[in-house]
């Protein structure tokens, strides 16, 4: 291993957030030991190696996950079991309307209250979201310029990083996500046929009941 | 008789519809329940026949015995909508918009559960990602704060909130003897906090440990966010979820 390499590799692991490649170019000029390079180029080597170490500790118990903009050490999935009892904590698990209302977030940010709630068909808990924002994972962005000025919800960093995203665009499928205002139109041209249809054999039956039992 | 109705959209013998029945808990609200009805029975969502679907909504509602009061209201709200469009797919004449185009009175409802569902599927999605501290770990090795001098930056106001909910909860737990008559004053307690850091900066768990029950603690806590509004006191934070330092204007940390 050359010796940039040798260097990321030990920033990534004494730091406690992931490191940008701007990050460690800053770190590694600042010290005196670095050999001169130009700054685009060791911008470059940088990013080649930690490429690199990326590939190379795949087949390691520890991966190297690009998250949030930067570089972070992390175990390997496979031994999520046996690190759970070396820190003797059982995983909470996450409640299917947290996760909802985090989707909900995620995907339509910036969004307030009242449109997560009509997206649900339920209540949001207060508690809930003050839950996730506590984790980290969402955060209020700013207020919505209607009346009653509410909350705007957005994602924080710690959700990228926690749910493994560089970015929101990594986002699973949301090039898939249609969009609200599509679903109508598309709607009506489906419906158009069977609705009139619909409506005569609902007339005949209807003049059916009246006639007959009722 | 048209050939293209599935499902008559009045059904007397509602009887072949029932299904097993199941407690309102596996589900998160009436949208949920709605799709887990039309999935479950192969409905197509852009065709509902909702006569039927009332039918069985209503009988899900009546059979549930200890309806969450919170809940129920949601639940209620969807009944009399299922209960309106029922009575709007009986009219004699289709519904026309403004611009006399035939409109279906169920797009609506369509439309809201196809993106709830839409939802549901990419939380699932998101669920199944390597989770950090579930799937994935991380250690810091970072050395205590006493020992190394960790530059602390602005903390924002979402961390301050966060730290003074956990300094409410533990206090709401704990019992106190002494009974103070005095009401608080928050300009007093503005002072007061004012003057001890000019004295020396300090951590916000120490300063808020000083203040006995809960009314003196919220007051200071409302007595801090009025002076870090006034710009009197810097509020930092070293790391994620770290210890929050509070100084005077003016002072070095």
């Amino acid at each position: 291993m050359n010796l940039l390499t040798a260097r990321i590799e030990a920033l990534l692991l004494a730091s406690d957030e992931p490191l940008s490649v701007q990050k460690i170019h800053v770190l590694l000029l600042s010290s005196t030991s670095t050999e001169p390079h130009s700054e685009d180029s060791l911008s470059a080597d940088i990013q080649h190696a930690l490429i690199k170490l990326e590939s190379d500790y795949q087949t390691h118990g520890i991966h190297i996950a690009q998250v949030a903009g930067g570089w972070q050490l992390r175990t390997a999935p496979e031994h999520a079991e046996l690190v759970q009892r070396l820190w003797q904590v059982k995983a909470p698990r996450l409640s299917r309307s947290a996760l909802e209302t985090l989707a909900i977030i995620a995907y339509r940010q910036p969004t307030t209250r009242a449109e997560i709630e009509a997206l649900r068909g339920v209540r949001v808990s207060s508690q809930m979201l003050s839950n996730l924002q506590e984790r980290g994972w969402i955060k209020v962005i700013g207020r919505k310029d209607v009346p009653g000025r509410p909350h705007l919800f957005g994602t924080g960093k710690q959700f990228l990083i926690d749910f493994g995203l560089n970015g929101l665009k990594d986002l699973p499928d949301s090039n898939q996500l249609m969009d609200h205002d599509e679903l109508n139109p598309a709607l009506s041209q489906r419906t158009l046929q069977q609705s009139a249809s619909e409506q005569e054999s609902a007339n005949e039956q209807n003049s059916e009941h009246q006639h007959g039992t009722q | 008789m048209s050939e293209t109705a599935q499902l008559p959209l009045i059904d007397s013998d509602a009887e072949t519809h029932t299904l097993p029945p199941v407690h309102l808990d596996q589900f998160e609200g009436p949208l949920d329940m709605l799709l887990h009805l039309i999935r479950k029975q192969k409905m197509d969502v852009f065709d509902i026949p909702i006569a039927i679907i009332t039918q069985q909504y209503m009988d899900m509602l009546e059979v549930q015995d200890d309806l969450d009061l919170e809940m129920s209201g949601d639940y209620l709200v969807m009944a009399s909508s299922l209960m309106q469009l029922k009575s709007r797919m009986l009219l004699p004449r289709p519904e026309i918009d403004d611009e006399g185009n035939s409109i279906d009175p169920r797009s609506e409802l369509a439309a809201q559960l196809v993106a709830y569902e839409q939802y549901r599927l990419l939380a699932e999605a998101l669920n199944e990602r390597p989770l950090m501290n579930r799937d994935v770990f991380t250690r810091s090795i970072f050395p205590e704060a006493d020992d190394v001098e960790r530059p602390l930056a602005q903390a924002d106001l979402d961390a301050l909130l966060v730290a003074f909910r956990q300094v409410l909860k533990r206090v709401n737990g704990e019992v106190r003897q002494q009974i103070f008559t005095e009401p608080m004053n928050m300009r007093a307690q503005m002072a007061f906090v004012l003057q001890r850091l000019q004295h020396s900066s300090m951590q916000l768990d120490e300063l808020l440990h000083h203040s006995p029950g809960r009314e003196a603690l919220v007051t200071t806590i409302l007595a801090i966010l009025e002076l870090w509004r006034q710009q009197s006191i810097t509020v930092l934070q070293g790391e994620h979820f770290g210890a929050i330092m509070l100084l005077a204007r003016g002072e070095e940390a």
